[in-house]
Formats: C-alpha cells, sequence, structure tokens
C-alpha cells in the first residue's frame, strides 16, 4: 500500500517536470512577447521565433540569451521577431526586451527537449524522363555535410499526375548521411508512358537524430518538378509509347494525344477495340492485360479521331533463352564454329532480333554472330588464335527484352571435325588392289588423321578399312586397298576425324568407282557325268563357278578325257554350255574339266567314268523340310571318297537338267536345297558312293521339298447296294496330283438328301457323320454297314497326305428297301380292318330285327301307281337328259296327283321336305345348278321295278327315293353308260363295300357279274349303283344324270359313305353341307 | 534508234505499249494481292499529314525496300511478294524509260538529277508512319499501274501525228 502511494508521487512529480521542461517557462506578465518557440533544421543552431503584441511589432528588440550562470550572457538587437542562436547542451535562458512598449521584458528558459527538429527542405538537383522506358530519374543533394556523420535519413518521394496532380506513387528511400553532400539519384518507371500527361515528383526528409532529444518531424515537401506531357506541347499528338518491344504477358497502357478540338473516336490494341480512360482534355488512354505475342511486323494501336488518325507500333516477345548445348568444334585448325540451339523464339525479329556474340575469356576476343533466325542456323565462327589451344567462351544472347548468356570451355585440340574429304581419286589398280589419294584442307600439322574408307561391291557386304596417316597442311593423303576380289567393280568413298581425339568423323567424300582387273578363275568346276542311255557315250555335266570364283567372265570349258594319262579326247565347250558328251565307248576314262577366262584356266576338276554296279538297290520317301528335302542314308564304311546325291529339275517340255550335291564320307544325312524345288513336285534323287575304283548307285529316294494337299479327289462309286451296306470303289490318285506322300483316304458318310446348297459333309457339322480312315493304300473299295433301308446317304472321299486333304468327292445313295417291315406295314393295317368287318357284320346279324325295326320299317308300295309307273317311264325315255333338264319331269308328277292316289303324298311330303324348299336354286342357270344342292322330285323309282320290268309287277314297292345330284364319287360313270347302270339290280343283300368298288369298276362289270348282283341274296331297299358317295349337293350330281339316284336306306350300312366321304379324293369338290343326311335321314320315314 | 515518226519506230512502240501493258496489268495484280496481306487500315486515313509530295518509281521502290527490311527474314511469303513487286516495278520503268527513248524524250528522273542535288533525307518515321506510308504506296502503285495501262493504251494507238503524246492525266511518269 505505502509503495503505491509514494509511486504515485513519484510519477505526478515527473509529469510536472515534464510539464514545465516541454514549454519555455514565461516569466513576467502578459502583452509582453510570449510563444518563443525554437527550431533547428541543422542540429547546430536553432531558429527561435516568439510573438509579440501589436504594439511591439515595429520596435527593435534586445535578445539576451546564456546557457548558465558561468558563460556571460549574450545580447543583441534585432528588428525581426527571429533569431538564430547555437542549441545549449541542456537549457537556455533567454531575455527578450522589447522596446516597443515600456520595455516589456520577458525570460525564457529553453531546454533542449523543447528544441523541434525538422530538416532543411530537400532540393531536388534533377528529374529527367526516359520516354521510351517511361521512367523519370531523380537527383537530389542529401545535404549531409550540415549532419553529424552516420545519421539515418529517409526520404519519402511522391508522384502525382495529371492537371489535377493526383497522387499516384509515393515511396520511402532510405540513406546514410555520411557529413558530405551526397547527390542520391531514384529511378520509377511508370506504367502510363510519360508522354501521356504531366507527371509530377516531390521529395521531403526526415533524419533519424537519435542524440537529439527534442522532437523530430519531416521536412517541408520540396516544390514539385514537373515532366510535362504531350498533351501541354502546343500540337502535340501521337499514340504513345511509340514502337515499343515488351515482354509477352505484360500490362500495358497506351494513350492517344490530340488537338484540344479534335474528337476521338475510339482506340484499337490489334483488332479489339478497347475501352478509353481520359487523362486529360487532349489525351485518353487503354490498358491492355497480358499481352500475347505480336506477329511479326507488330501489333498496331490505332487512334481515330474524327478527322484523322495516329498509331504505334508494339513488339510483344520473349527475352532470349539460355542457349543450349553449346558446342564448338574446329574443322580444320583455322575456324572454331560454335553451335548452339536457342530454345523458345523471340518472336522479335528485323532490328529487333536476338543478337549473338562470342567473347573469349582468355584472349579477351568478341565476335558477333550473324545467325539466320528463320532457319534457325545457330553457328558461329571464332578464329584459332595462335599457340592458343583452350578456349574459353561465353555466348552471350541478348534482345531488347533481355539477354542471356551461356559458356564453355574447350580445347580445341579434341573437337576437331574435319570437312569431308576432297578431290578423291583412284590413282591405280590390279586383280586385287586399288590405290586411292583424296585431299583435307587445313592444318593438321599438329595432329594425326584417322581416315576410314569404305568399299562396297554388289556381291560383298560394305567393308570399312580404316588408314591413321600423320596430318599435314592442306595436304593430300593417300591409302593402298588389298585383298579385292578380281575382276569386281568397287564403290569406294572416305571420311576422316582426329586419330589422337576421336570426336567427329567428318562427311563422307564423293564416292569414286573402280573395277579390279580378271585373274585365272579361282578353282576347277563342281563335274558330274553320265553314262547316256545307249552306254556308248558319257555325259560330262558342271556346275557355274559362283561369282567370287570365276575372278572374270567364263569363257569356255575344256573337257579333257584321259586314260592311264593319255589323253583320248579333249573339247573345248563355249559358254554357257555346262554339259558335253564324249563318246567312249564302252571304255572308262578319267574326265578333266578346266574353267577358262581371259585371264587363265582354273585348276582341272577330275572325275572317273567308272561306274561300279550295284544290287537290291532300294527307293526310299525322303522327309520334306518345307524349304529343302531332307536324305539320310546308311553308313557305307567302303565308299571312301564320299556320296554324290544327283538329281533331275524338269521343267515343263525341256528334258530336265542334271543337278548333284557331294558330300563327306561321314555324312549320313543331308538337306538337299535348290531354289528351283517346288512345293508338291515329286523328286527324284540317286545316292552314288565314291570308291576310289568309280561311283557306285547305293539307293534311289523320292522326295518333296514340301507336301500339299492332293490336287484332286479320288475317283470313287458304288458297287452295291443293299438296305443296309453300300460297297463304294475308289481308283489310284494319279502321282503328279497327290503332291505328297498319300497316306490313306477319309470316307465320310451321313444322311442327306441331294441339295445343291448343301455344304460338304466334312464341314456341315452333322452329328451323324461317320468317317472311316483308310490308311491301307492298297485297299480299294470298302463296305459301308449298318444303314437304314430306303435311306438317302451323302457319301464322301477324301484323299490325305502329310500336306492336307484333298477336295471331297461327292455321292449320294439311297438304301434299297426293308420288305420285310413293308410287309409287316400292310398286314398289320388289313388284319385290323378285317377283324373290325367280321365283328360288324356278327353284331348286324344278331340285330337284324331291331334294326330293320329302326331304320326300314314297312311302308306301302307304291308298285301299283300308274302315274308312277308312267313317270318311270317318261324318266326312262329320257334316260340321256341331264339332270338340269328334270323340269318337264314336274308337270308331269301334278298329273300324277290327279290320278294317283298315293302319289301325292309323297309328292307332298318331298316338297315340304326342308333340304327341298331351301335346296332349289331359284334361278335356275346351269352353273348354278352345278353349285347348288339340288334335289328334286322324280317319279318313284322302285328297284324291284329295275330288277323286274314295270309291267311284269304294276303294283310294286312304295319305298320312296331321294334324289341328289351329285358327281363327286361318280365322275368316272359317264352319259353313254348309264344304260348300264340302269341295269344294275338290286336283289338280295349286297355288301356295302362293294358300294365304291361298283361304282368305280362298273366299265368292267362283266354280264355274268351283274346276274350275280341281281341274285344275291338280301339287299338293303336301294339301288348302290345310285348312291351317291358324296353330298347331295355336289354339282358332280348334275353331270350324273342318273334318274335313278337315290338316298340309300338310312340302316344301310352304305350309309358310312355318306358320312364319311373319302379322303383320298382331295381334288372333289368339298361337301358344302355337311349336315344334309341327317336331314334327310329321317324323311323316309313316314309320319317323323 | 529509230526515228520517231518512221514505221518501225510505230511498231516498235506499240510493241513496247502492249508489253507494258500486260507488265502493269500484272504488277496491279500483284499489288492488290499484296495489299490484301498488308495491314488492314482505314484506306481514306492511309497517308500520314506531309506526304502528299509526288510520286516516282525510286521513292516507291527505296519505300517497298524499306518494308521488306523491317520485316527481315520472319516473313517470307510477304517478303517475296514485296520483293516481286519491286522486281515488277523496276522492270516497269526501264519499259517506261525504253519508251521515252523511243520518242525522244527525257527521262523524269534523269532531268530531276541534273537540275537538283538530290531529294532531302526523309524524316525519321515510326514503325506505324512507315507501315501507313508502305501502304500508301502500294495504294498508289496500284492506281498508277491502272493509269499507266490506260495511258499506254492511248499510246498504242495508231494516230495521225505519230508519236505524239496523250493527255497525261495526271500520270507520275509522264514529263510535266
Amino acid at each position: 500500500m505505502w509503495k503505491n502511494s509514494s509511486l504515485r508521487c513519484l510519477l505526478a512529480l515527473a509529469v510536472l517536470c515534464l510539464r514545465s521542461l516541454m514549454y519555455s517557462q514565461e516569466i513576467g506578465s502578459p502583452g509582453d512577447p510570449q510563444n518563443l518557440k525554437c527550431v533547428t533544421h541543422n542540429l547546430h543552431k536553432m531558429l527561435c521565433t516568439w510573438d509579440v503584441s501589436s504594439r511591439g511589432k515595429h520596435g527593435q528588440t534586445d535578445f539576451c540569451y546564456t546557457t548558465n550562470d558561468l558563460t556571460p550572457q549574450v545580447c543583441f538587437k534585432t528588428k525581426e521577431r527571429r533569431v538564430e542562436i547555437p542549441i545549449p547542451e541542456s537549457s537556455i535562458t533567454v531575455t527578450i526586451k522589447s522596446s516597443g512598449t515600456a520595455f516589456a521584458t520577458r525570460e525564457f528558459v529553453i531546454h533542449q527537449k523543447d528544441i523541434s527538429f525538422v530538416p532543411v527542405t530537400p532540393h531536388i538537383l534533377s528529374l529527367m524522363p526516359d520516354f521510351p522506358t517511361s521512367t523519370l530519374n531523380l537527383k537530389w543533394s542529401d545535404n549531409g555535410s550540415v549532419f553529424p556523420y552516420g545519421l539515418d535519413a529517409l526520404w519519402q518521394i511522391q508522384i502525382l499526375r495529371k492537371e489535377a496532380m493526383e497522387v499516384v506513387k509515393q515511396v520511402s528511400y532510405y540513406s546514410k548521411l555520411t557529413h558530405e553532400d551526397v547527390i542520391l539519384s531514384w529511378n520509377w518507371t511508370s506504367d502510363m508512358p510519360l508522354e501521356c500527361t504531366s507527371h509530377y515528383v516531390k521529395i521531403r526528409c526526415y533524419i533519424n537524430a537519435t542524440q537529439f532529444v527534442g522532437p523530430k518531424d519531416w521536412s517541408d515537401w520540396s516544390p514539385a518538378e514537373v515532366i510535362p506531357g504531350k498533351d501541354t506541347e502546343p500540337g502535340g499528338s501521337g499514340v504513345f509509347p511509340l514502337d515499343p518491344v515488351v515482354a509477352v504477358g505484360s500490362d500495358l497502357m497506351f494513350c492517344c494525344v490530340h488537338e484540344e478540338d479534335q474528337r476521338i473516336t475510339n482506340m484499337t490494341y490489334g483488332s479489339k477495340s478497347y475501352t478509353m480512360m481520359q487523362l486529360s482534355r487532349r489525351s485518353h488512354a487503354i490498358r491492355v492485360l497480358n499481352a500475347s505475342v505480336s506477329n511479326t511486323s507488330g501489333t498496331n494501336v490505332v487512334c481515330r479521331l474524327e478527322n484523322g488518325l495516329e498509331g504505334s507500333v508494339v513488339f510483344v516477345g520473349y527475352a532470349p533463352d539460355s542457349p543450349q548445348n553449346l558446342s564448338c568444334e574446329t574443322p580444320n585448325f583455322l575456324i572454331i564454329k560454335c553451335t548452339w540451339e536457342p530454345g523458345r523464339p523471340s518472336g522479335l525479329y528485323g532490328e529487333r532480333r536476338t543478337k549473338y556474340s562470342l567473347f573469349e575469356r582468355t584472349s579477351g576476343k568478341n565476335v558477333s554472330c550473324e545467325v539466320n533466325e528463320v532457319s534457325r542456323d545457330h553457328v558461329c565462327g571464332f578464329p584459332v588464335l595462335p599457340d592458343q589451344k583452350t578456349y574459353d567462351f561465353i555466348l552471350g544472347v541478348s534482345n531488347p527484352i533481355g539477354q542471356a548468356q551461356s559458356s564453355l570451355l574447350v580445347d580445341i585440340t579434341q573437337r576437331v571435325h574435319p570437312k569431308a574429304p576432297e578431290k578423291l581419286t583412284v590413282t591405280g589398280s590390279n586383280s586385287t588392289s586399288i590405290q586411292l589419294r583424296w585431299f583435307i584442307n587445313g592444318s593438321f600439322a599438329e595432329t594425326r588423321l584417322l581416315c576410314q574408307i569404305e568399299i562396297s561391291s554388289s556381291h560383298s557386304e560394305r567393308k570399312l578399312h580404316n588408314v591413321s596417316i600423320p596430318g599435314r597442311k592442306s595436304s593430300t593423303y593417300t591409302a593402298q586397298l588389298n585383298a579385292l576380289h578380281p575382276d569386281t567393280k568397287y564403290q569406294l568413298r572416305v571420311r576422316c576425324s582426329s586419330a589422337d581425339h576421336f570426336w567427329r568423323w567428318s562427311d563422307w567424300s564423293r564416292g569414286v568407282e573402280q573395277t579390279t582387273s580378271e585373274a585365272p578363275p579361282a578353282r576347277g568346276p563342281d563335274i558330274w557325268r553320265e553314262r547316256s542311255p545307249s552306254g556308248e557315250s558319257l555325259i560330262v555335266f558342271w556346275k557355274p563357278l559362283s561369282l567370287s570364283e570365276t575372278h572374270g567372265k567364263i569363257v569356255s570349258h575344256e573337257v579333257s578325257c584321259y586314260m592311264l594319262e593319255r589323253l583320248l579326247e579333249r573339247k573345248v565347250v563355249s559358254e554357257p554350255s555346262n554339259s558335253t558328251e564324249i563318246k567312249l565307248g564302252k571304255s572308262d576314262c578319267v574326265i578333266s574339266v578346266v574353267a577358262r577366262n581371259h585371264a587363265g584356266s582354273s585348276p582341272p576338276s577330275r572325275i572317273t567314268s567308272v561306274e561300279l554296279p550295284s544290287d537290291n538297290v532300294t527307293t526310299d520317301q525322303a522327309v520334306a523340310m518345307g524349304n529343302g528335302i531332307n536324305i539320310s542314308w546308311d553308313s557305307y564304311p567302303n565308299m571312301t571318297c564320299g556320296y554324290i546325291v544327283k538329281w533331275c529339275h524338269s521343267s515343263g517340255s525341256e528334258p530336265c537338267s542334271v543337278d548333284w550335291q557331294k558330300f563327306p564320307s561321314n555324312t549320313t544325312n543331308a538337306v538337299i536345297k535348290s531354289a528351283l524345288f517346288k512345293p508338291g513336285v515329286r523328286y527324284n534323287f540317286s545316292l552314288y558312293g565314291c570308291k576310289s575304283m568309280g561311283y557306285q548307285l547305293l539307293k534311289n529316294i523320292t522326295g518333296y521339298m514340301k507336301e500339299l494337299p492332293p490336287k484332286t479327289a479320288p475317283n470313287f462309286i458304288v458297287e452295291e447296294t443293299s438296305s443296309d451296306s453300300i460297297l463304294v470303289k475308289w481308283e489310284d490318285i494319279p502321282i503328279e496330283e497327290c503332291r505328297g506322300f498319300l497316306k490313306g483316304y477319309l470316307l465320310s458318310f451321313a444322311k442327306g438328301e441331294k441339295d445343291a446348297l448343301k455344304p460338304r459333309l466334312s464341314e456341315s457339322g452333322n452329328p451323324e457323320l461317320k468317317v472311316n480312315n483308310i490308311t491301307d493304300l492298297t485297299k480299294k473299295s470298302m463296305k459301308i454297314l449298318d444303314l437304314q433301308g430306303k435311306t438317302s446317304y451323302q457319301l464322301e472321299l477324301q484323299a490325305y497326305t502329310a500336306g492336307g486333304l484333298s477336295p471331297p468327292n461327292s455321292l449320294y445313295v439311297v438304301t434299297k428297301e426293308d420288305s420285310v417291315g413293308l410287309i409287316i406295314a400292310i398286314l398289320i393295317p388289313v388284319a385290323v380292318v378285317v377283324l373290325l368287318g367280321v365283328l360288324a357284320s356278327i353284331f348286324c346279324y344278331r340285330k337284324r330285327e331291331w334294326i330293320k325295326e329302326t331304320f326300314y320299317p314297312e311302308i306301302p308300295n307304291p308298285e301299283n301307281s300308274k302315274a308312277l309307273q308312267f313317270q318311270r317311264n317318261i324318266c326312262e325315255g329320257n334316260k340321256t337328259l341331264k339332270t338340269l333338264e328334270m323340269n318337264p319331269c314336274t308337270p308331269n308328277s301334278v298329273e300324277v296327283v290327279e290320278t294317283q292316289s298315293t302319289a301325292p303324298k309323297i309328292e307332298d311330303t318331298e316338297m315340304m321336305s326342308p333340304a327341298a324348299e331351301t335346296i332349289v336354286p331359284e334361278d335356275g342357270s346351269d352353273s348354278e345348278m352345278e353349285n347348288h344342292v339340288v334335289v328334286s322330285y322324280c317319279p318313284p323309282i322302285i328297284e324291284e321295278e329295275i330288277s323286274n320290268p314295270p309291267t311284269d309287277q304294276p303294283g310294286g314297292s312304295s319305298q320312296v327315293v331321294y334324289i341328289d345330284i351329285q358327281s363327286m364319287y361318280q365322275p368316272q360313270i359317264k352319259p353313254e353308260e348309264e344304260p348300264e347302270i340302269d341295269l344294275v339290280t338290286t336283289a338280295g343283300y349286297k355288301p356295302q363295300m362293294q358300294l365304291s368298288i361298283n361304282a368305280l369298276k362298273i366299265e368292267g362289270h362283266s354280264p355274268v357279274e351283274e346276274e350275280l348282283d341281281k341274285t344275291a341274296g338280301y339287299r338293303p331297299q336301294a339301288n348302290t349303283n345310285t348312291w351317291n358317295m358324296g353330298t347331295p349337293d355336289s354339282p358332280g350330281s348334275v353331270e350324273s344324270n342318273n334318274e335313278n339316284a337315290s338316298f340309300g336306306s338310312p340302316c344301310s350300312i352304305n350309309s358310312r359313305q355318306f358320312l364319311l366321304p373319302p379322303k383320298d379324293d382331295e381334288d372333289s369338290p368339298k361337301p358344302i353341307n355337311t349336315g344334309w343326311s341327317f336331314t334327310h335321314f329321317f324323311q323316309n320315314k313316314p309320319n317323323d | 534508234m529509230a526515228a520517231a515518226g518512221s514505221p518501225s519506230a510505230a511498231l516498235r512502240r506499240r510493241d513496247l505499249c502492249s508489253r507494258g501493258i500486260r507488265l502493269a496489268g500484272k504488277m496491279r495484280a500483284d499489288v492488290v494481292d499484296l495489299l490484301d496481306a498488308y495491314v488492314s487500315l482505314p484506306c481514306s486515313l492511309c497517308l500520314p499529314r506531309g506526304w502528299e509530295h509526288r510520286w516516282d518509281l525510286g521513292s516507291c521502290a527505296g519505300m517497298l525496300e524499306e518494308q521488306r527490311e523491317q520485316l527481315g527474314e520472319a516473313d517470307a511469303g510477304l517478303g517475296r511478294a514485296l520483293a516481286a513487286v519491286l522486281l515488277q516495278v523496276s522492270a516497269f520503268a526501264y519499259h517506261l524509260e525504253e519508251l521515252l527513248r523511243l520518242e525522244s524524250r527525257g527521262i523524269p528522273g534523269e532531268e530531276g538529277d541534273e537540275e537538283e542535288d538530290g531529294p532531302p533525307p526523309p524524316p525519321r518515321l515510326s514503325h506505324f508512319e512507315r507501315k501507313l506510308r508502305g501502304l500508301g504506296v502500294l495504294r498508289e502503285l496500284a492506281q498508277w499501274a491502272v493509269r499507266s495501262v490506260r495511258d499506254l493504251r492511248q499510246l498504242a494507238k495508231p494516230s495521225p501525228a505519230t508519236g505524239a503524246w496523250p493527255p497525261a492525266h495526271g500520270c507520275s511518269f509522264c514529263p510535266a
């Protein structure tokens, strides 16, 4: 607590002391000089000012001051109210006595802390504009000589723009005072071209005098220096900046300065119009952000005025990249060529292009480089300096936007890249060597050259021959090439490099050609001989030497025949023949053959004509290798001088040309290759063994270079067919069509009908396909078993070799029918039918009374009706009438009503029958009659009358006959045959089964048979001959014209045929009304 | 040299005129193509202030050459087209000089050279002004080619007073 109160007392005391120190202590009465203020500008002297009342303003003032009691008071008179006095170390007592009034005296005590420090206002020495870069350079003096050394000075610079002097930038600048007047400089780049409008600059400072205890303050601002814009110049106009070169991505400002009375229309950068900002009455500006690369002729900035045009061209590009892969080499020790990759193109051309210079640090020599910007061929030459091997290069790159550099330290002796040798010539040659000479320009005296000679010819691979040669100054060099082939055209060229430190080969020189001269052939030709078929002469064959062995053009071969060193015959055979015949008779000799060219003869090749006898010569098969034929044989120990495989090439009609190949005696296997071998062609080889005495045929071999599928399918036939087997026979395929060794046959078969579009069996994917592989080539037939009877089979036969399957040959065969099965198939249904017939007969027989009661009740016999007889006669008299002509019968029937008692009833019944009402055609036309059911009345016909003449039984039966006119089942019955039908009697029983048979075979009925029919036992009450098998409305019924046609009795089994007409005659017209039979079924029942 | 009034001179003149017409036609076509490839600026304002002095072949060629140099090797197509036009201008100038000699007329350039010390050095122009001037030269060349064709056709017509010049029509190569 105590502590707090004492602390507060101390603090209050300190505040009071400070207040008394901060302000000059005024002693005196009011109205005297007052408000004494002292300010220092240089820390040495201070300027004190005071105020006085109006009364003392014009009087003289006595001013005295003393720093302490020991120093005497300094007094002087002044008319101004400001004095400059030294700054006291601690305090100063000032006495001011104003004489204007009654000697008003005032005493002030000024402490150091009461003195303000305000530096002198800075003075701008110069303000220089750089218009192309829009940069201002400000220079001023720091006035440091008046201040102690080492004070920190802070400068504040203000940039103002436009007439209104808007502050656009204020920056601080720091410096240290050195007790000397130093001129300071500061640059500022404006974002707006300086021409656009006026720019002003002001400056002030603050000096941080730490020892000075009084208040410190900024100096006043200096007077503004101005850089006037073009808009202040009378007549000044244009677009600014003028033709600038700027970096890509820069933000640009362009202004258009024009006359005051001109109105600006628009401003464009490139093709785009920009919004304008007004800078002054005569200046407008646009701002372009992130400028992109301009085209080669620059981007136009155009200011369109009402009556004019101003513009500028801006070039936007990149600063140069640092050169990459700088490399220097000398082609001749006279000049050093440096190359580099420039990197990204600057986009600047013409006078703004990127410029290169090569500076060598050791020598201090600088070379500017002419670089083709478009072809981008960046090469710069630097002269080789005497006695200098190591060069320290700096490649400088610059353009208006920037610069870069790249350096390289290089030992030029290790970077030798000679130019291509010149003047390459052949100075001499023979059959195996060539001398060359060439020239290299350059000073290679202190180095060795490594030169490479490329040798190439048409029949050998390219070869390189290196030669190391001591270098000379711009000299020719020679080299000799040995071990060349005679009579060969060589192409030669040379390139060189430094042998001591290989760096790079020169380019190849121009090529030269030289042909070596001829030499005798290197060896004798490869020979073989064969006895002629007659054995009287010997044919000698030789193979042409290879190009590398001929050593020149072969002109002839000399064939000699020696017997015990005695020349028997000599023949000279000119090229291109490769065989000759020597008449030797049965004797033998040693054949010698030499090849000759213009330079001489080859060593002789010899062969004996002796052919040793051989027995058991077998023929084997060789293996096709695809590219050759593999032949193998057993080792024959007594064949001391090897083996010969001989074969013959046959090409078309020409005689076959003999070829052979020799093998050493330890060989038992060889792949014979020849460009003449063709796939699928059979070749025959003969293996000969060589003994000292002569040659012996060991075996024959056939083979293919490559086996192919047989060209054609084997021809085959079906020799025999049964219900379950087929015997197939085939023929051999001709050898030339086999195209390989035949391995077997594939016989495929499956069920199938002949169909042109059907695929091959083997490709059909038929699951029932069966394939028989016949590998026994001697077998020429095969029986296929387990087949189905009466079935069509497709057979295919293919032959195959190791090369594949031949195309198939196809046949279709139908096996024979299986007779047992057929018989069974027929017998079973017949037996069933017979059985059913028997059962039906038994049933009918047993129930005959009931059937009769039900279906055939007794009905009156209309036999006695004369009308009916008349009617019958009428009808009989008109046997030839068609059904359509039945109308004349109707009036007669009317007449029957008047004369016959029974007839009208029958007639009414018939007329009233529903069938009659509905079926009679309305128009009565012939055609329609054919298509409609016609049930018309006809005088009753009594079977008994038919069987017995009407005269015999006038009171015949009373049977009613319904006539149905149809011909469905009677088309065979012609009108002229109808009389015979009438003759058919219906007496006695007649099985219904006979109906159709009778109807169909009616023509064949013999009188005996008819008689039998008449006399047969029980017969239903129907004339079966008149029963229609079809429907009553069948059109055929018209044609039948059968006046006796009648429905069978419903109880008759014949009725089955009405209900179920035969199906097999589908061509017949279909019944139109299937319900009729039931209608008529009961119509004949009385009172139904 | 044949006299201006002789029949061979008339033939020669006709030949020179017809070839000159073809040359001027080709030159105009090429210049029009070049104008399409050049900067696109409003035609009526294409000439900067103070550029209304009299044209001649030399100044045309000089300005075209200046443009070609400005482009450097960068724009090979435009550079080649400018070079081709330059060649045609000089060929046409030579052609006209031949014609003037045939007519025993003085060549304007040569006369001028005798009289004057040479044109004052051109003021340093900005890129924009040079572009404008190049464009103006091309336009002037195109118009001048048209006028030349017309004049040469007039000249090629056989007239009673052989060798009489048609009215100048302000053609730049005609003597004042």
